[in-house]
């Protein structure tokens, strides 16, 4: 370096030091947006368009080498334990680095569905990957941000990505429609966002995470209206990008246009990313003033719960289902939020960590069901699927139990564990909401089901609409019938959650086993087979879903590991 | 072979997967073999660790195998751990002894329907519930098998849910065994609230420090729970239509599994039990009631099914008044001699319904001992040992439970001893009108529901036909346990008896009723005295009935009105008359609060998809109301904190 | 795509006013009349960027806010920011907009008569009234007793404000800093997604992607921008 050639100026500046930098701390980061930029040069370098096969291999690449990274910082982290580093702007813990886990399984996940959704679709190169990569980077920020500016910096990275992904498959026009409405309701949270961060900067004086802690232990103000003012307005922000209600009206819209797979990466990485932050801002700094935030996340939760469940419940679309049903998931993670302390926060770890499996695997086989064109939505589409392609359904199957919280899936565990958090802080009346909206959300996972259970109508793919209407009057008969399952278990559930026991899980998920037995049994009579409608199976999509189903599965029978996982991430976080 | 516990529930597990992913592709029949095949190997293992159990000290004969930690979430720590004692091991042994025999008998029975695989799939998860129910060293554990047996049963109740019939007894079921299901919940609950632990062994080691009145609420709870499941006053109306179910499907649930699952339940909590005076008579009461009113309605059922369900029904009363009474080794006795009589009356009756194309009604049997040899034979000893005649299993058992009551509530004895003779009654009431008589069966020829199995026979011509052999095998096996099955516990005879087997398990909880040789005796030439007298009796007016018809119907019209009375009064056996309180609860108030909290969640979510119109500025809207909805709290934070 | 990095410079620019809001009770009469001038500026340019009709008229409101804010800036006695607000936004950003209103058409209107909810318009003054009034009430009651550091005029400490924001940029918000990046990356790829056409060839099995009526989500039409 000479800086002295340069401009005449430099030797007038003042000399400082730039802050040392851990490259260990943010290496996933650095990989996801390495890989990013690598497939951006790679793809421009060769002449024709880029190969789906060759963006596929260097996202593969990109997502292992992120999950090699952040396991090494778990074992780093763990040997010397937790810092602050890059001047203040990132905290390298255990809880960051779970995050870097998390994001990095959801993003090696959607590469494996995105390709055959690419090579089907159609829908052009390698940008899909680039664009994932980036997002996925963001949510990493947002977990090991230890600064108000660089949460918001990555909840940009993450979100502005994922409006364009949305946007990604052109030939729908859906696709756009949900990408400028998600782009313009996303813009205006961020501006609330910004606005609450600068509230908070006025009332704490920093922007950082640890000097707003240390600000708010040192001086203790009466009724500090701008402080909750500046609360107020981030946990909008942060409502918005988990889909908490009343923020989340986008996402039904905005789940039933983007392509699938990218739906399935928006439900995983966007709540992974939103829920860190979320944790580490409230939970960890401001911890102090949980009376104030903690009854607003009480109520988003309640709403989350019940709206999520409720309206779940009349949707025939299977993917603005699965966005309810995301509400209504957000909503339980809520409630490790609410409890705010150790428990909640490895509790909603854990949650956000198996879901991410379930909710991918769930929209690899949505995506794959959708056939080309990616319209193949409707629930009558899954009818008779059991037979056509036994696996694919045994696994969406299996998914979706461990969604509404069966035993011996991780899901139960999940759900388990953030009511047992919930009843120890003693918010006795939330935990019983989950778990009757658990038994609720349980009817309309299992409606899923038993159309995939039911015989085929005799429906072919479009010009047919009588049988195929016949059919979703059959699975509404059928829901009807099961109803009278559903809620005589909750209702037996309820006081029993109230009564103050802990793990009222099991409550929810025990009339979900039943329920599902019952409307088995009530199917119509079969119907003529529907031949010839099976739909192919992409080997790396099929890989994917096997990941999560044995995930699921396997840490659902054998939980400890996981669950010690997310323990060991909050010990090395509070 | 202690290491090996957990191969036991493993195997049919594993029996269930192999179901699962190649039962399509084993087909009938041999899917049913691989499915035997995996309970007949957890049978062979049960016995396996059973001789090694032998082998260990009685003091101290219980093994505990942890696979590994469920629930490690902080104050809740539950261990997938399953533990064998005398008690668990009897049940393991009968279980997977029984479920084999069915599963075998099965084969033959189902052939040819097309959801063959399915079955059998349903047969070996059963058998794995059970298994984990029983084996499960905790509360919750045993709840899990608790649900999964539930589910299968539904699952195997309705499975010809073409039928309307078999799918509402599902569900009637379902909604019977919730109700119970919900005690079971609020029981663990309590537990984990008081004691801090769902392990058996450490609940009952902190018994002393929850106080008698939590001790009786969570035992009472408990009993809720086994009264679902087991049948008792008042949730018994499910056991009945259960019957909707394949034959064997029945055998299953009330010879081996399922309903037993209560009587074991309250077996195992014996040291609750015991420090609960009080729910100890409730559970007597409710037994000895039970009992009595069963077998009331048990004697006058013209399904041939419907009978044995509600024998079982006035069976189990026995076993929970024996619990009652604190001789758990009794209703244990009892419940391996009912495992035997039950299975073999099942399996009987599916044979016999096999050989008349699916024909159960009593009306329409008779005089089949000449078509039926094996068959009759067979059924004759369960019959008898039902009946409690001497020296078959159930006199030993059943005056075991009776003993017990005359010494601890001799009131109880009374209604026990009446109950008795009704058994007698209505169990070869039944017997009669099958096999003895006229060819009744001559006139009404089935109407061809499913009578296209075994080999189409003729349905004008062909008599009844005897069952293949893989019906008939069992049913000798389980005639020779139910006719020596007494040897398992002789009143003179302490050494190697199941008392002697069990007694650690119990130790001082069990009642000792401390009887004189001479008042055994008595009891016991009372017991047979009433047998007799319940055969003798039933067999002359029914035996006869065919023979003069018009001699009877005096009677059979008495008989009827008890009939309704007890219909009227109780349950809704599935008579022409619906009872009144079952109808009431069951139509009006459960069914009606189900739709309207369905109708509900309907209706709400109408309302509110009327906002998601698909505006971006409608959800800009929605978003300001809530941030305004949080300013406004914060407002009020400023003043009210 | 732009615009999305664009939203994200406001709103950090957003902040900044907060900020500086908050210590201006120690300035002098002419900086309060200044300050209240410019923020009129600024919020009545907001306000009629959201009014305007006419995507033109939205657009010189705009500028008439960025005008405001490099205002703000000054009175801050931070000439650099208020010059890069005015070239960069002003300047650059603004012209853009302007240049794609142009492009795309400056005669479009969109049926904004069409109301799904009924009581939407009223209801959402009502709210951003409220709304509004909650910030107010919590700014206005609460106790100043802010750890934030003084910083009404220069920068502290010796140097010119644009080497200690050079400082800063490479010391404090390295990290931010670099991330930003991240954004760059992201638009040029958007922008490349978003350029995308459809083929020509229409797809026989999608019958919306020929004739691009879409809006296929939710209940209604829905046609926004």
């Amino acid at each position: 370096m000479s800086p002295s050639l340069l401009l005449g100026v430099a030797a007038a500046t003042p000399r400082f030091r730039t802050p040392h930098i851990d490259y260990l701390s943010i290496l996933p980061i650095l990989i996801m947006m390495g890989g990013a930029v690598a497939i951006v040069v790679v793809s421009s370098l060769v002449r024709r368009q880029l190969r789906t096969g060759v963006g596929t291999l260097l996202a593969i690449v990109t997502s292992l080498a992120a999950l090699g990274a952040s396991l090494t910082q778990w074992a780093d982290v763990a040997d010397h334990g937790a810092k602050v580093t890059i001047a203040g702007a990132v905290a390298y813990d255990g809880f960051s680095v779970f995050i870097q886990v998390t994001v990095s399984i959801a993003m090696l996940l959607t590469v494996l569905v995105g390709d055959g959704y690419l090579r089907r679709e159609d829908v052009g190169g390698p940008e899909l990957y680039v664009l994932a990569l980036l997002s996925a980077s963001g949510a990493m920020v947002m977990g090991s941000a230890n600064d108000l500016i660089v949460i918001f910096l990555g909840l940009e990275i993450m979100s502005i990505a994922l409006y364009v992904l949305a946007a990604f498959n052109h030939r729908r026009t859906e696709s756009g429609e949900a990408a400028l409405k998600y782009f313009i309701l996303g813009s205006f949270s961020s501006a609330i966002f910004v606005y609450g961060i600068a509230l908070v900067y006025g009332a704490t004086g920093s922007t950082n995470l640890p000097e707003i802690a240390d600000y708010l232990s040192k001086n203790v103000v009466a009724s500090n209206g701008v402080l909750l003012a500046g609360l107020a307005l981030l946990l909008v922000g942060f409502g918005f990008k988990i889909a908490a209600v009343p923020f989340h009206m986008w996402s039904p819209d905005v789940y039933q246009g983007a392509p699938s797979p990218v739906t399935g990466f928006m439900a995983a990485v966007a709540k992974a990313g939103a829920f860190a932050a979320l944790l580490r801002v409230f939970v960890s700094s401001f911890g102090a003033e949980r009376a104030d935030w903690q009854p607003i996340v009480w109520a988003l939760a309640i709403l989350s719960l019940v709206v999520g469940a409720v309206l779940a419940l009349s949707q025939r679309d299977v993917k603005r289902m699965l966005a309810y049903s995301s509400i209504n998931q957000a909503g339980f993670i809520l409630l490790g939020v609410q409890a705010a302390d150790g428990r909640g926060v490895a509790a909603s770890l854990y949650y956000v960590f198996v879901y991410t499996f379930m909710i991918i695997g769930t929209f690899a086989v949505v995506t794959v069901l959708a056939r080309t064109g990616d319209r193949g939505h409707d629930l009558s589409e899954y009818r008779g699927l059991a037979k056509r392609q036994p696996l694919l359904a045994g696994a969406l199957a299996i998914l979706l139990l461990a969604q509404a919280g069966v035993p011996f899936t991780t899901g139960f565990l999940a759900k388990f564990q953030v009511v047992a958090a919930a009843v120890d802080a003693h918010s006795y009346a939330l935990a019983a909401v989950a778990m009757a909206s658990g038994a609720i959300a349980a009817f309309f996972y299992l409606r899923v089901a038993i159309a995939m259970y039911s015989p085929a109508g005799a429906s072919g793919d479009d010009a047919s609409h009588e049988p195929a209407g016949a059919a979703g009057a059959g699975v509404g008969g059928e829901a009807g019938s099961a109803g009278s399952g559903s809620p005589a278990g909750s209702g037996m559930a309820d006081p029993v959650g109230a009564a103050g026991g802990r793990g009222g899980a099991v409550g929810v998920a025990a009339p979900g086993v039943a329920m599902l037995s019952l409307q088995v049994l009530t199917d119509e009579a079969p119907s003529p087979e529907v031949a010839g409608r099976t739909v192919p199976v992409p080997a790396l999509a099929a890989t994917a879903l096997g990941l999560a189903v044995a995930f699921t599965v396997v840490f659902g029978i054998v939980p400890a590991p996981i669950v010690d996982f997310a323990h060991r991430a909050t010990l090395l976080f509070l | 072979m202690l290491h090996v516990t957990a191969l036991i529930i493993l195997l049919p597990l594993v029996g269930f997967a192999v179901q699962l992913f190649f039962g399509r592709r084993l087909a009938d029949p041999l899917a049913g073999a691989v499915a035997t095949i995996f309970v007949a190997a957890s049978f062979v293992v049960a016995v396996g660790v059973f001789v090694d159990l032998l082998g260990v000290h009685a003091a101290v004969r219980s093994f505990t195998q942890v696979l590994w930690t469920w629930l490690p979430v902080g104050g809740l720590h539950v261990d997938i751990g399953f533990t064998v004692d005398p008690l668990s091991m009897t049940m393991v042994l009968f279980v997977t002894g029984i479920s084999a025999l069915i599963h075998l008998y099965s084969i033959s029975y189902m052939r040819g329907d097309k959801d063959f695989p399915k079955f059998f799939l349903y047969l070996n998860l059963f058998v794995a519930s059970m298994l984990i129910l029983v084996l499960a060293d905790n509360l919750l554990l045993t709840f899990v098998g608790w649900e999964g047996v539930g589910t299968c049963s539904y699952w195997l109740i309705s499975f010809w849910f073409t039928r309307d019939s078999a799918a509402s007894a599902g569900k009637k079921a379902f909604v019977y065994n919730r109700i119970g299901d919900a005690g079971f919940l609020v029981a663990m609950f309590l537990t984990f609230e008081k004691v801090g632990s769902l392990n058996y062994s450490v609940i009952f080691s902190h018994l002393h420090e929850i106080g008698s009145g939590n001790i009786t609420a969570i035992a009472l709870l408990l009993f809720v729970g086994a009264v679902g499941k087991s049948a008792q006053i008042p949730l018994f109306p499910w056991l009945a239509d259960a019957m909707e179910g394949p034959t064997p499907v029945s055998a299953l649930i009330h010879a081996a599994t399922m309903v037993t699952a209560g009587v074991y339940l309250m077996c195992r909590i014996n040291p609750l039990l015991h420090a609960a005076p009080d729910a100890s008579l409730t559970v007597a009461s409710v037994g000895a009631a039970t009992a009595l009113v069963a077998g009331t309605i048990a004697a006058t059922q013209q399904d041939i099914k419907k009978v044995l369900a509600f024998s079982t029904v006035s069976q189990l009363g026995y076993m929970m008044l024996a619990v009652g009474t604190g001789a758990y080794e009794a209703a244990i006795f009892l419940m391996i001699a009912h495992a035997f009589y039950k299975g073999l009356l099942f399996l009987g009756a599916g044979s016999v319904i096999h050989g008349l194309h699916d024909n159960q009604d009593l009306k329409r049997m008779g005089n089949l001992r000449r078509y039926m040899k094996l068959t009759f034979w067979t059924f004759l000893v369960a019959t008898l040992a039902i009946a409690a005649v001497p020296p078959l299993v159930g006199f030993w058992a059943k005056g075991d439970v009776l003993d017990a009551a005359y010494a601890r509530y001799p009131v109880l004895w009374v209604v026990g001893i009446i109950a008795a003779l009704f058994t007698a009654y209505y169990i070869t009431r039944l017997t009669a009108l099958a096999f003895f008589g006229e060819d009744r069966w001559r006139d009404h020829r089935p109407h061809g529901v499913g009578s296209d199995v075994a080999g189409g026979h003729d349905a004008a011509a062909g008599p009844p036909h005897e069952s293949p052999w893989p019906m008939t095998v069992p049913l000798v096996v389980l005639a020779a346990c139910a006719f020596f099955g007494g040897v398992l516990s002789l009143p003179w005879y302490a050494k190697g008896t199941l008392l002697q087997w069990v007694d650690p398990v119990f130790g001082a909880n069990l009642y000792n009723a401390h009887q004189s040789a001479g008042m055994l005796w008595t009891l016991g030439v009372v017991d047979a005295v009433v047998a007799v007298i319940g055969v003798t009796v039933a067999y002359r007016i029914w035996a006869t009935r065919s023979e003069h018809p018009q001699l009877e119907p005096a009677f059979l019209q008495k008989a009827w009105y008890i009939n309704e009375a007890f219909d009227f009064a109780i349950g809704r056996p599935g008579t022409r008359l619906a009872a009144f309180t079952a109808t009431v609860v069951d139509n009006r108030v459960i069914d009606g609060a189900v739709n309207g909290v369905a109708a509900l969640v309907r209706g709400t979510g109408g309302a509110l998809r009327r906002v998601q119109s698909g505006y971006v500025r409608n959800y800009a809207l929605a978003i300001t109301v809530g941030i305004v909805a949080l300013l406004g709290f914060m407002v009020t934070r400023l003043w009210w904190s | 795509m732009k615009l999305a990095a664009t939203t994200l410079m406001v709103h950090s620019t957003l902040a900044a006013v907060s900020a500086t809001g908050v210590t201006v009770t120690r300035a002098s009469t002419v900086d309060v009349v200044t300050f209240v001038i410019a923020a009129a500026a600024v919020l009545i340019g907001a306000v009629g960027v959201v009014l305007a009709r006419h995507p033109v008229h939205a657009a010189l409101m705009l500028v008439m806010t960025l005008f405001g804010i490099a205002v703000l800036f000054l009175l801050q006695r931070d000439d650099f920011l208020a010059a890069i607000q005015v070239i960069v936004y002003a300047g650059a950003v603004v012209v853009l907009f302007l240049f794609v209103i142009m492009f795309l058409g400056v005669d479009r209107e969109e049926n904004i008569r069409f109301e799904p909810l009924r009581g939407q318009r009223p209801l959402a003054v009502l709210l951003i009234a409220l709304g509004t009034a909650g910030v107010l009430v919590l700014g206005l009651v609460s106790h100043w007793a802010t750890g934030a550091p003084e910083v009404a005029g220069a920068a502290n400490g010796p140097g010119s404000n644009v080497a200690k924001l050079g400082k800063s940029v490479f010391t404090t918000y390295l990290f931010p800093f670099e991330v930003t990046s991240a954004l760059l990356v992201i638009a040029v790829v958007a922008a490349v997604v978003l350029a995308r056409r459809p083929p020509a060839t229409p797809d026989p099995d999608d019958p919306d992607a020929a004739s691009g009526d879409g809006n296929v989500i939710g209940e209604e039409q829905e046609v926004v921008g």
